[in-house]
């Protein structure tokens, strides 16, 4: 028996629920104490596009599967609705969901190469293709991209309304939550048990009549299509977009921040995110550049080695640490 | 335009860039073989080797291919930390521990680098530079002869030491068999570690000979040739040595004729690009057996 808590996170459901309204109050209340302090609302609107991104990279790990190369779809993501929103005068709010779509039919196209492939080869052909993907746009695509200059891209709300960055955020953070509640929803249903039942045993759910090819393809496209949209909000919120969107950065911070708070739970990139965000960020307050990839690389191999189920899993295993010293006296 | 000579001289551009990639994906080859993980980070060993290279030229100002001396036995040792830190507590938790952890080592390695030596792009001269020889009408510098050489030898000396040392054919039964082997009474945990060591070993000597050949070189360099020899590595097949030598050389070649047709912009996606339309005809490499 698939234990459903295990796929959704954290441990009870009072926990979860009581988490979950201190994060959405912090949301909404935070930029509203630091009034329109410009540096902490780019870092938070950054934070939630990264939760956004983390939570669609995580949701490939439900199926078993892995990616170093989400960056691809982030990126196009953003080309294509920046392209889209620039030509046709739409407002971004409607083409990052067009860019998303783009960003799913090559992740459809990568999946379809991929889904036969595991661990390593997986890892491999999705790395190479995001810097396929990054050549394609800086020689063959040059024209309409902008070369390694980039391009200029509308922001999401025109700078001339009033609070144009609160709107911003409140509208970023209003997609963040539709987004998760969207892969609660699905991994709720019937096809969260089928990711579930391949992650444990292929064999065993192909017996009891479960594609894992279909799943798992199923589970890229959902992937691929919001970290597009990710991909989209974030260079909407910056104004501009160059291939840099393509790097190896874009494509291993989802996965740092997925392990640190914990694998294949909907909390998971959630924490990390927040966590990790809060970390590097003071870190660079106290004037601390190249030496805080070096903590960040320390805490993400104790992390992996110490707490395999991510800091989601730090209370519990604190309780029990406790729970067994009392015994013991 | 191409004519025989511009075919030779791409080949002999090949030829020399694949003995750097070679190099790691056999060392890389060596770990997967033993140990059956995958070590991400192997180029920022690359790249750790190239920096001791340059370190030690620096203080001594000694011919920079006496320095495979330095650079060779300190990766070992840094090879052995790593494998005793980091991946030896997750051995058999999971392959994309390996991957996470691989991750983790790279903003660990690549991050100290750029504290102790600073993120500028650096070179060195090799006092070979300026001589060239000739080899079928084609001018070849003779650093890219002497990295040949090297490169050959250095196979040459895995190849005896893997035939015909007691612990070359322990680790060859480990890699074959670990529960078999270790039911022999070898230590299969020193076979680990050695290869590692050995696997690191070759990262410091592409190290070096990166760094002579007269080619640029900054902490963040490593990852992009380690993920191409980690390619070649799946190219040639999962643990098989001459696999990677034959992949190694055709990636060069591909590498450079891509450069030379398509542009430099395409030197480093054309290699995925083989990767993945081998990867849809075979799946388990050119040379392998079963991935699984």
């Amino acid at each position: 028996m698939i234990d459903l808590n295990k796929t959704l996170g954290i441990g009870s459901k009072k926990g979860r629920l009581f988490g979950i309204i201190v994060l959405l109050i912090l949301a909404v209340i935070l930029p509203l104490i630091f009034g329109m302090n410009l540096f902490l609302l780019t870092i938070l609107v950054l934070m939630v596009i990264f939760i956004i991104y983390a939570s669609s990279w995580n949701f490939l790990t439900y199926t078993g599967q892995g990616s170093l190369g989400h960056a691809a779809f982030f990126g196009l993501g953003g080309y294509v609705s920046a392209l889209i929103a620039t030509a046709s005068g739409l407002s971004p709010f409607i083409t990052i969901f067009i860019g998303g779509g783009a960003a799913a039919l090559v992740g459809l196209f990568i999946g379809v190469i991929c889904v036969r492939l595991k661990e390593w080869f997986l890892a491999m052909v999705t790395f190479g293709f995001a810097i396929i993907i990054q050549t394609l746009i800086v020689s063959q695509f040059a024209s309409i991209s902008g070369g390694w200059d980039g391009i200029a891209a509308p922001r999401l709300v025109s700078t001339t309304i009033p609070y144009y960055q609160l709107i911003e955020y409140y509208s970023i953070v209003l997609i963040a939550v539709l987004i998760i509640l969207l892969f609660w929803i699905i991994l709720r249903s019937k096809i969260g048990l089928a990711f579930a039942a391949i992650r444990e045993n292929e064999m065993e759910a192909r017996a009891a009549g479960i594609d894992p090819v279909r799943y798992r393809l199923f589970a890229f496209l959902v992937s691929a299509y919001f970290s597009g949209v990710a991909g989209a909000l974030e260079i909407h919120n910056l104004g501009y977009i160059t291939p840099e969107i393509f790097g190896v950065d874009i494509s291993f911070w989802p996965i740092i921040y997925s392990i640190s708070g914990g694998l294949g739970t909907l909390a998971g990139p959630i924490v990390g995110t927040i966590v990790i965000t809060v970390l590097w960020d003071g870190l660079r307050m106290l004037g601390i550049t190249y030496a805080r990839f070096v903590i960040i690389g320390v805490l993400l191999v104790m992390i992996i080695i110490f707490l395999p189920k991510g800091l989601i899993s730090l209370p519990e295993n604190v309780r029990e640490f406790i729970e067994k010293r009392r015994k013991s006296s | 335009m191409a004519g025989v000579d511009v075919v030779l001289q791409v080949l002999i551009w090949g030829l020399y860039a694949g003995c750097i990639y070679i190099l790691l994906a056999t060392g890389l080859n060596l770990i997967f073989g033993v140990m059956k993980v995958v070590n991400f980070a192997h180029g920022e060993l690359l790249m750790l080797g190239a920096y001791i290279t340059f370190t030690f030229y620096a203080l001594s100002g000694w011919n920079p291919y006496v320095l495979l001396g330095a650079s060779v036995p300190l990766l070992i040792i840094v090879g052995i930390i790593i494998e005793r830190l980091c991946f030896r507590p997750i051995l058999g938790t999971g392959k994309l521990n390996e991957i996470f952890i691989s991750i983790g080592l790279i903003y660990i390695v690549q991050n100290a680098a750029a504290i102790v030596w600073t993120d500028e792009w650096r070179i060195i001269h090799s006092p070979y530079e300026r001589i060239t020889i000739s080899v079928f009408g084609v001018n070849m510098p003779l650093d890219y002869l002497i990295i040949i050489i090297t490169t050959a030898l250095i196979l040459i000396g895995l190849h005896l030491f893997l035939r015909r040392t007691r612990i070359g054919k322990a680790m060859r039964a480990t890699s074959q068999n670990r529960n078999g082997a270790m039911l022999m009474g070898i230590n299969v945990e020193r076979m680990d570690m050695l290869s590692f060591g050995i696997g690191a070993g070759f990262a410091g000597a592409a190290g070096t000979l990166w760094v002579v050949s007269g080619q640029v070189f900054n902490p963040y360099m490593g990852s992009i040739p380690a993920i191409k020899a980690f390619a070649i590595v799946i190219l040639g097949g999962l643990g098989s040595i001459p696999g990677a030598i034959i992949g190694g050389l055709v990636y060069g070649i591909a590498e450079n004729f891509a450069i030379f047709t398509l542009g430099g912009a395409w030197k480093d996606a054309i290699s995925f690009i083989i990767l993945i339309l081998v990867l849809i005809v075979r799946p388990t490499g050119l040379f392998g057996e079963s991935a699984e």
